[in-house]
């Protein structure tokens, strides 16, 4: 911890006696612990002792970055040198900035000190779990892990930022095989701070695992309709990503193709989608607590009431184009539940597909998205039916969100994400002809 | 490029068990001009050391973002301690993997670090020649970028070894607007393994590309979307390179044949149609220096070319040291780790579907009503061989001509069934080398094919 904090003086000292009047730094310790098991069998143990620096200089409004995982003094002094000499080869641009001061603080976030032996225990539980409740499952990889991160921020503005992290990952590969029968791979996922539950019941690990095996019985669907798909809420996290990537992130505001770029303020979407990004929320376990141009990290509302509220622009893009940095970083969306059951969206679905997974090709700037539906249902008279494979999905990122059906009550969150699920209209589903 | 500083480190190996002891450095850098803005200026490297050792069937992994001898020591201890930790806590209780001949292998290409002010003023040319020349784009974006990574293994039996891969690329993206205002965006890369000089000499070879870049956008403005359906098409050689890569190169790593992929009950059955042959290539392809070669694998294993498929009969997989030895063949390298903080995994190399020989113009004459896909973004597949690849340039082929660009779709099938529809492939063939493959950790990989004329879902109104 000492150490840490030794490297960061020495990082200020290199920047001081460069007299570089703008800069920003990171400096980090990171500890990996993580056990794998493949085919049902343990079969890796890792340790893993990592460091970074990470360095942004702006002499004479000019940009260079740099970085490290040495932390010598002569890495140190190279890396702030190799920043330096970026820089004086770039454009300048009054654009680039860091937050005036903020007040100093030190941020914990998520659980710092593992409990290996639970680990291995809940592991090895989870494993067992699967083998007796869904004896059709076969799981290719299972990983789970503990990191921890210590990290300190400091800019030249005399703000700095200590933060503690840590939390324990869960990621399965599994398909289920009956005889000749494979299914598809399907995932599941979970983040969390404490290891209280068993893993087969956090998240959706038990309703993934469930549907998986009923996908052993899929079918090719045949023919085409344009209608209902029910997006899962794995689905609504991958699609809102798109939809701030595609319409709000820095490049398309920079670069004014975003089909967004004149809509804050206005009704984008369904008047009853809200979504936040919030990585403070009490089911999301995010390391970010402040942001590298050096704000402290806030809530921030993307879309209220249907209203686009806010775009995903660092401070550099934001005062290229006249708008608002965003508040925080990150991508931990959090999407307001609506006042239908899941159960009820199904039975008001007269044709349409449940959709558990996408395998799409990256949406274009025009939001138009077309994949292969995976892991999915085909809903008939309101009921959840065959599960089908080889089927697309074609439809517009920007026509979705306004046409929507319904928004669940229930939500799921996976430790980085809270979604509903949702009944959108308008999407053309196809099969094999 | 690495000084060896852990040649002395064999004799700490424990007894009874396999070691690898890997030292290394992987170098990045970046060059972002986003409409003359400069976005992304950065040089970065991580480096450290790692051991992995095997008891019993169980492996223990270390690493430490430190290069010197204490940390070898450091590593080797841990690693050794997570080995014997999971066998006795999860005994597999399995025999010892069989040893490799020891040997040697040398230092195959040095790595140059330029000064970043070299970058930048290419990449400022490229794009003031851009903004002058084309000025009906609707913005631009030209990016530098580099790899490399630098190794240094000791394993207790195979091969040891010093292996470099420097690779280095500017990709050049267009936007423009379709006659309804609709964006629409194209890119093309350019550059190849190696240093800088090596792949760039003056901006002013790079016009003839970007002509080519700028002709295809300005046929993508009158795009139209692509029907829906199952239809028959010419795959390009990027888009069959993809389908080398994903929709048959992953299912036959045998740690996912393992995990129950399709080509598992498959192996020496028809999977393709006669005319399709696909080998990974270790270094050297067709003659000539594969895109990205790999000389040596971090389990120690000299690397020679996997044949997959041969005249349409599933052959083989790609296999590490333990599934080598399960499927009873001999290893030939495919065990890569990205970073020195990652564990060798069952990686492809340069995968190719082998050129044949119909010309091209000819596969475009033979269509009545189909489509001519030329780029991908990205494609992804799944165990069982089931695909999909997003498509942003291709053309409407109506009695043997080509008609109008497309618009962005995707296309997708199952591989085993899709390449058995394969009737023409074409003599000439396209390598890609850019682009990272994602499977827990990334990994630079070439893929490449000749153009295919087949049957394909393609995604669309």
């Amino acid at each position: 911890m000492e150490e840490l904090r030794c490297v960061a003086q020495k990082v200020q000292e290199e920047i001081k006696n460069a007299g570089i009047e703008k800069a920003r730094f990171s400096v980090e310790e990171k500890e990996t612990q993580e056990f794998s098991m493949e085919n049902g069998e343990f079969s890796l143990y890792r340790t893993l002792f990592d460091k970074d620096l990470s360095v942004t200089v702006f002499p004479n409004q000019k940009k260079g970055s740099g970085s490290t995982n040495k932390l010598d003094d002569a890495s140190i002094k190279a890396v702030v040198e190799g920043a330096l000499a970026s820089a004086e080869s770039a454009v300048p641009d009054e654009a680039y900035d860091i937050a005036p001061k903020q007040e100093n603080q030190a941020f914990e976030a998520g659980t710092y000190e593992p409990d290996m032996d639970l680990l291995f225990a809940r592991t090895k539980e989870l494993a067992e779990d699967i083998k007796k409740e869904f004896p059709k499952i076969q799981v290719m990889l299972m990983m789970v892990s503990h990191e921890k991160n210590h990290e300190i921020y400091w800019n030249t503005n005399g703000t700095e930022f200590e933060r503690f992290y840590g939390c324990y990952n869960l990621m399965i590969e599994f398909s289920a095989n009956e005889g000749d029968k494979t299914t598809s791979l399907a995932y599941a996922s979970v983040r969390t701070a404490t290891l209280e539950q068993p893993f087969i019941e956090m998240a959706a690990v038990k309703r993934k695992l469930a549907d998986t095996v009923k996908q052993l019985d899929v079918k090719p669907m045949e023919g085409k309709f344009t209608g209902t798909v029910v997006l899962m809420p794995e689905c609504v996290d991958e699609f809102l990503g798109y939809i701030c990537s595609n319409f709000t992130s820095d490049s398309v505001i920079l670069e004014k193709t975003s089909i967004w770029l004149d809509k804050l303020g206005e009704q984008v979407a369904d008047p009853r989608v809200s979504v936040t990004f919030d990585p403070m929320h009490e089911q999301i376990i995010s390391r970010e607590r402040y942001t590298y141009d050096g704000f402290v990290s806030e809530p921030e509302d993307f879309i209220k009431d249907g209203v686009l509220s806010s775009f995903k622009t660092s401070l550099y893009v934001a005062n290229k184009s006249g708008v608002k940095p965003a508040k925080n970083t990150s991508y931990c969306m959090v999407m307001q539940p609506g006042d239908t059951s899941f159960e009820d969206i199904i039975k008001n679905t007269k044709q349409g597909l449940l959709l558990g997974g996408f395998s799409g090709g990256q949406p274009g700037t025009n939001g138009e998205i077309s994949g292969v539906a995976k892991n999915s249902f085909l809903i008939e008279d309101g009921k959840i039916t065959t599960a089908v494979n080889e089927v697309m999905i074609t439809g517009n990122l920007a026509d979705m969100i306004q046409n929507v059906v319904a928004i669940s009550k229930e939500t799921l969150s996976e430790g980085t994400s809270v979604m509903p699920y949702v009944a959108v209209d308008g999407v053309v589903v196809s099969g094999k002809e | 490029m690495l000084e060896d500083l852990i040649a002395g480190k064999k004799s700490l190996f424990a007894d009874g068990v396999h070691t690898e002891l890997r030292a290394q450095e992987n170098r990045y850098r970046n060059v972002t001009l986003v409409q003359g803005n400069l976005m992304g200026n950065s040089r970065s490297e991580t480096s450290g050391i790692c051991a992995r050792v095997c008891k019993n069937g169980v492996f223990g992994f270390s690493s430490m973002a430190e290069y010197s001898a204490s940390a070898a020591e450091a590593v080797l201890k841990a690693a050794t301690n997570n080995a014997l930790f999971l066998n006795q806590r999860a005994p597999k209780n399995k025999p010892a993997i069989p040893k490799l001949p020891a040997g040697t292998v040398p230092v195959n290409r040095v790595i140059v670090d330029n000064e970043q002010k070299k970058y930048i003023d290419f990449c400022k040319e490229l794009d003031d020649y851009i903004a002058k020349t084309y000025p009906k784009l609707t913005s631009r974006t030209v990016v530098y970028t580099e790899d490399s990574m630098d190794k240094i293994l000791y394993t207790s039996d195979g091969h040891d070894g010093h292996t470099t891969s420097p690779r280095c690329y500017i990709y050049v993206i267009m936007n423009s607007e379709t006659l309804d205002g609709t964006p629409i965006e194209l890119y093309d890369v350019f550059g190849g393994a190696g240093n800088f000089d090596d792949n760039f000499g003056t901006v002013e070879k790079l016009y003839p590309k970007l002509e080519a870049l700028y002709k295809k956008v300005m046929d993508k403005r009158a795009g139209v979307y692509a029907e829906a359906g199952y239809k028959t098409v010419i795959l390009g050689g990027i888009l069959s390179g993809m389908l080398a890569h994903e929709a048959v190169g992953h299912t036959v790593e045998a740690d996912l044949v393992l995990g129950g992929s399709v080509a598992g009950p498959n192996l020496n059955k028809r999977v393709a149609s006669d005319l399709v042959t696909l080998v990974d290539f270790a270094h050297t392809a067709l003659g000539k220096p594969a895109p990205l070669p790999v000389y040596l694998d971090d389990e120690g294993t000299p690397a020679e070319d996997a044949v997959i498929i041969e005249n349409g009969i599933l052959k083989g997989y790609m296999n590490n040291r333990e599934t080598a030895e399960l499927y009873g063949v001999k290893p030939v390298g495919n065990a890569r780790g990205f970073e020195f903080s990652d564990e060798p995994l069952i990686r492809m190399r340069n995968t190719t579907i082998l050129p044949g020989k119909d010309k091209l113009e000819e596969m475009i004459a033979s269509v009545e009503d189909g489509y001519y896909l030329l780029d991908t973004g990205n494609g992804q597949a799944d165990l069982t061989g089931e695909f999909m690849f997003g498509v942003n340039m291709g053309y409407e082929i109506k009695n043997g001509k080509l008609g109008r660009a497309i618009l962005d779709t995707t296309v997708s099938g199952v591989a085993f069934d899709m390449l058995k529809t394969v009737d023409m492939v074409s003599d000439e063939m396209v390598w890609s080398s850019s682009g990272f493959c994602g499977k827990k950790q990334a990994m630079p990989v070439g893929m490449g094919g000749p153009a295919l004329r087949c049957k394909i879902m393609m995604g669309g109104r």
